[in-house]
């Protein structure tokens, strides 16, 4: 156990046996191999079960919604984010959460240390961190990576390590690896396509959407009672995966999250079917930031950007 | 017994081409997945473990025509589609998704015959391969079955390293074995080895789960609020776990129509979303923790009853694929020990 998970742990039990909160919202070991899974309880007990550690990839703030009362939440730099989000959106109260701040140096991406090796998650004996390094150990035999080959793209564009809005903060950050022009190559890759190669791109990424919509259900801004896709009077979207409705499903979130979505990953990550989603919504937030100037999730006072109006406004998307 | 030289693979699957259109697992559209043959390419004899998309998703696609309508003087038209007679080869499926499509047939072929299913699947040889390397989510060996189970398939393969033995076991594929051509006798050597084989694969699967504990154990849970609501917490209400599960079958039925002429679709539906039970004035599964039982207890409770079998095959793909590594096997492992409810369950659901 390391020291911030003990110094978590301490501070999880207390805000229990204190009353301050309700609930504990962390992470603990998952099931299979290099996972974290969502530990969600009441119990001061289950608080020695929490972990931190770089597989902690979920962004946990899509549970306070579902939590009635008071929520202790353990939030890395992009989690608080969307958490000052949901409060400028009037979704949580900022009283009736504590953010118990996890100072954070990137997540690792599996599917990056499965491309690199070439074998499967299960088929690895281990990853550990060495300096800014990761080693990962295959059948006795240490590979080594640098930390940027193996991070998360949203975490190598991280500007917010350590958490901004917070109530706890467990520790000191560790070395930061930033590589803002690897984090959105794959973005570089779609915008010096011409527009019939991009299409052409889009079609076949969409044609293969289940419409399982993890992605929308992992994400805490997509928090509509009742999601347009779902309507019936009138049906927007054919709630049939053709390729065509699953792009427009798609277009439409994004556009819907635009000014709320925080770069969290969460989306591309939980698609089962390998979609880039990131490239959209990053892109979405390059562009809500170049019209605006306004980046989600940084002043829980700010009027939410889709609801506010400046006379001197950028009119630039008016063409 | 038969065997192939791995290398030989390609001359099979082309004599194989000629009689079926033959699908293989592929990860040219981004996903894995069976995917029709392009008459060349047996990498994935290097790299496949199993498929994401289940095979299922050819006998019951994800998206499927079921008929076309025109309206003509205040009258509709139907169109039925063509019925399929093209003859479909699937070379590689798992024994789990085999024995799911078992499973999934008793629901198609009970009161009511579902014509597209059942076309379709009678149309289609399955031709297994056993798993040398199951993942460490896999489960199947508590569930009846093994990495090398046969009884589900047309024909199996096991993996003895440069080359497959190969077991006849349906009259269909006894047939297809008699007409293809550069296949040699295996050997008693061949065959002790595969039976090695099969051995270790076998105590390679080492996550389990307890059925006859869990047949005892979840009548009595069933009204226990409490336990699924805890269990239920974590679970973010997205359709992996049911989409990409082999066995589940359950559809929605959408008419796309302009003006008067249309067609009418059917597409996966999940038990998972809200909206599947929604109804004008009530969803009797509006809260989480009642949609995560009615998963659970679907698979290990009401098809037990209907079918005489657990609607599981222990793929584990609910678990890999899971965005929060939501993990049915704690689920069942977790169930508590003594009736704490008192009430007996209802029947189905």
């Amino acid at each position: 156990m390391s020291e911030t998970e003990q110094k978590l742990r301490i501070e999880a039990r207390a805000l229990l046996e204190q009353g301050r909160v309700d609930y504990i919202i962390g992470y603990e070991t998952g099931s299979l191999k290099f996972t974290t899974t969502p530990l969600i309880t009441t119990n001061k007990d289950d608080v020695d079960r929490l972990v931190i550690n770089p597989f902690i990839v979920n962004n946990l703030s899509v549970f306070l919604r579902e939590t009635s009362g008071k929520a202790g939440i353990v939030a890395k730099g992009c989690d608080s984010r969307s958490i000052v989000s949901l409060i400028q959106d009037q979704q949580l109260a900022r009283e009736n959460i504590v953010i118990i701040g996890v100072p954070c140096s990137g997540v690792v991406d599996l599917k990056k240390v499965e491309r690199l090796t070439g074998k499967d998650r299960d088929e690895l004996d281990d990853i550990i961190w060495e300096g800014d390094k990761a080693v990962v150990t295959i059948g006795g035999v240490k590979k080594e990576f640098q930390a940027r080959e193996v991070l998360l793209d949203d975490c190598l564009s991280c500007e917010v390590p350590v958490p901004q809005e917070y109530d706890i903060l467990l520790d000191e950050v560790g070395p930061l690896v930033c590589d803002k022009e690897l984090s959105r190559s794959h973005i570089k890759g779609l915008e010096d396509m011409p527009p019939e190669q991009r299409w052409q791109f889009w079609k076949n990424e969409f044609s293969r959407c289940i419409r399982c919509y993890a992605c929308r259900q992992v994400c805490p801004a997509c928090f509509c009672e009742r999601c347009f896709v779902e309507e019936s009077e009138p049906q927007w979207v054919s709630p049939l995966p053709k390729w065509q409705d699953n792009l427009i499903f798609q277009v439409g979130r994004m556009i819907h999250v635009a000014g709320r979505c925080t770069d969290c990953g969460e989306c591309e990550r939980a698609c089962p079917v390998n979609i880039p989603l990131r490239s959209l919504s990053k892109k979405m937030e390059e562009i809500v930031e170049e019209l605006f100037h306004y980046r989600a999730g940084t002043d829980k006072e700010a009027p939410p950007l889709m609801a506010a109006y400046k006379v001197d406004e950028a009119e630039d998307f008016i063409r | 017994m038969k065997k192939v030289k791995k290398q030989d693979i390609s001359k099979l699957l082309s004599q194989w081409q000629k009689e079926f259109t033959v699908f293989v697992p592929s990860r040219e559209t981004g996903v894995v997945e069976m995917v029709v043959w392009d008459g060349q390419d047996t990498g994935f004899l290097d790299w496949y473990r199993n498929t994401v998309i289940p095979p299922k998703a050819n006998i019951l696609p994800n998206m499927e025509k079921m008929f076309g309508f025109s309206k003509e003087d205040g009258r509709y038209n139907l169109e039925l589609p063509d019925s399929e007679e093209q003859k479909h080869l699937i070379f590689g499926i798992r024994p789990c998704d085999a024995r799911a499509l078992s499973i999934t047939d008793m629901v198609f072929q009970d009161a009511y015959e579902d014509t597209y299913y059942l076309n379709r699947r009678k149309n289609t040889l399955l031709v297994g391969m056993g798993c040398v390397n199951p993942y460490d989510s896999c489960f199947c060996t508590s569930l009846g079955l093994g990495p090398m189970e046969a009884a589900d398939v047309d024909l199996m393969l096991t993996d003895t390293g440069d080359e497959f033995l190969i077991e006849e076991v349906t009259d269909q594929g006894k047939e297809l074995i008699a007409k293809t051509e550069g296949l040699e006798e295996a050997t008693r050597d061949d065959e002790a080895r595969a039976s090695e084989v099969r051995d270790a694969a076998y105590q390679r699967v080492t996550r389990k789960i307890d059925t006859k504990e869990i047949a005892k154990r979840l009548p009595p849970s069933f009204e226990n609020e409490k336990f699924w609501e805890k269990i239920a917490a974590k679970c973010i209400s997205c359709g992996i776990c049911t989409f990409l599960c082999p066995t589940c079958y359950c559809f929605d039925i959408n008419d796309e129509v302009v003006g008067g002429d249309g067609a009418r679709f059917r597409n996966w539906d999940s038990c998972s979303f809200p909206l599947y039970t929604q109804m004008p004035m009530e969803n009797p599964r509006e809260e989480k923790w009642r949609r995560v039982r009615q998963k659970v207890c679907h698979k290990y409770l009401f098809y037990p009853r209907l079918f005489d079998t657990i609607a599981c095959t222990g793929c584990g793909r609910c678990i890999r694929l899971c965005p929060v590594n939501w993990d049915i096997t704690q689920t069942l492992a977790s169930l508590p020990a003594e009736a704490t409810a008192g009430t007996e369950s209802r029947n189905g659901d």
